[in-house]
């Protein structure tokens, strides 16, 4: 079924077989509000590569999925779509060929290649959320000043070993400098001392989903002006104040 | 003044006594977050988000006793 079929059901107040477990939270209006939504992701390894399936089956009608890197074994501990067969396959062509067999009524549009300066505005322009799953502290930087520019909202997360964060920018808010000091010199977080285990990008993921599925939908409160930041190791679950 | 210093993932290394990177801190009157920070013997480098009673707090944050101070590290797997 395609998306306009859907989208024509909804509309006479009947529910698609494959979202009557979406209804109860989010109601026939979310439902359509998610299937006409136009969301970025910007890297689809750990954390991108679960929003992008949480999404899909969730009904985001559009994901533009920006990576320009190609799996290889080291991914294959935590990244869903890391798999032996798509070893040495362009993530981002990956993940469009999994949305496919999960939801026909979901259109992609894969970008195998590195989000940066040059090619920001035209991927990021006219989408209704960007969804930051990178993982370098440069380029986050970047995509937070390019999403705050286009007024369009950020759904930032990161991890690292047993601990991560997540919180959505909003084009008015405090933005990612307010988490990452540009001083510092390096790209990198501690993961590159406690590295990146299989739950902790899903656990962040599964956050971060939720937020674009709020920001869609206009349900609920997003992690906006604060960062919800876990520690599994000692049970540490805090919302920090960033205003 | 005494202050209350919480150390979050990797920082914990230097609160080997507290298993849960929980440190209470004397430090003289008037001492800002940055003097706290330097008696724990962390590397102000390697602190990004510094948070005083809940609130995102810069280094030269004037402190009061019984303050609550965190200190996190940077986060940037993905």
């Amino acid at each position: 079924m395609a998306r306009e079929d859907s989208l024509a059901l909804l509309a006479r107040g009947e529910i698609p077989e494959r979202y009557k477990r979406n209804i109860g939270t989010i109601g026939i209006d979310g439902q359509k509000r998610l299937l006409k939504a136009r969301v970025a992701i910007v890297g689809a390894g750990g954390l991108g590569g679960t929003i992008i399936e949480l999404l899909a089956r969730q009904g985001v009608g559009f994901m533009r999925i920006i990576d320009g890197d190609s799996f290889t074994l080291v991914n294959l501990n935590r990244q869903l779509l890391a798999t032996e067969r798509t070893m040495g396959m362009n993530k981002a062509a990956v993940a469009t060929a999994r949305v496919a067999e999960v939801n026909s009524d979901v259109e992609t549009h894969a970008v195998p290649a590195m989000f940066n300066e040059d090619n920001a505005v035209e991927l990021l322009s006219g989408m209704d959320v960007i969804v930051d799953a990178l993982d370098s502290i440069k380029y986050r930087l970047l995509l937070c000043r390019m999403a705050q520019k286009l007024k369009i909202p950020l759904a930032h997360a990161a991890i690292a070993g047993f601990t991560g964060q997540v919180g959505t920018i909003l084009p008015t808010g405090p933005g990612l400098e307010k988490i990452y000091k540009s001083t510092s010199g390096s790209d990198k977080g501690i993961e590159t001392v406690l590295g990146n285990p299989a739950a902790t990008p899903a656990l962040a993921a599964a956050i971060q989903a939720q937020e674009v599925v709020k920001l869609l939908t206009g349900i609920g409160e997003t992690i906006s002006h604060k960062l919800l930041y876990f520690d599994t190791e000692l049970n540490i679950y805090e919302l920090l104040n960033l205003v | 003044m005494r202050i209350e210093v919480r150390l979050y993932a990797t920082l914990r290394q230097h609160a080997l006594s507290a298993a849960e990177g929980v440190l209470a801190v004397d430090v003289p009157e008037g001492s800002k977050a940055a003097d706290v920070i330097a008696k724990v013997g962390v590397n102000a480098d390697e602190v990004h988000i510094l948070m005083v009673n809940g609130v995102s707090s810069p280094l030269n944050q004037v402190l009061a006793e019984g303050d609550r101070l965190g200190l996190f590290p940077a986060v940037g797997g993905g």
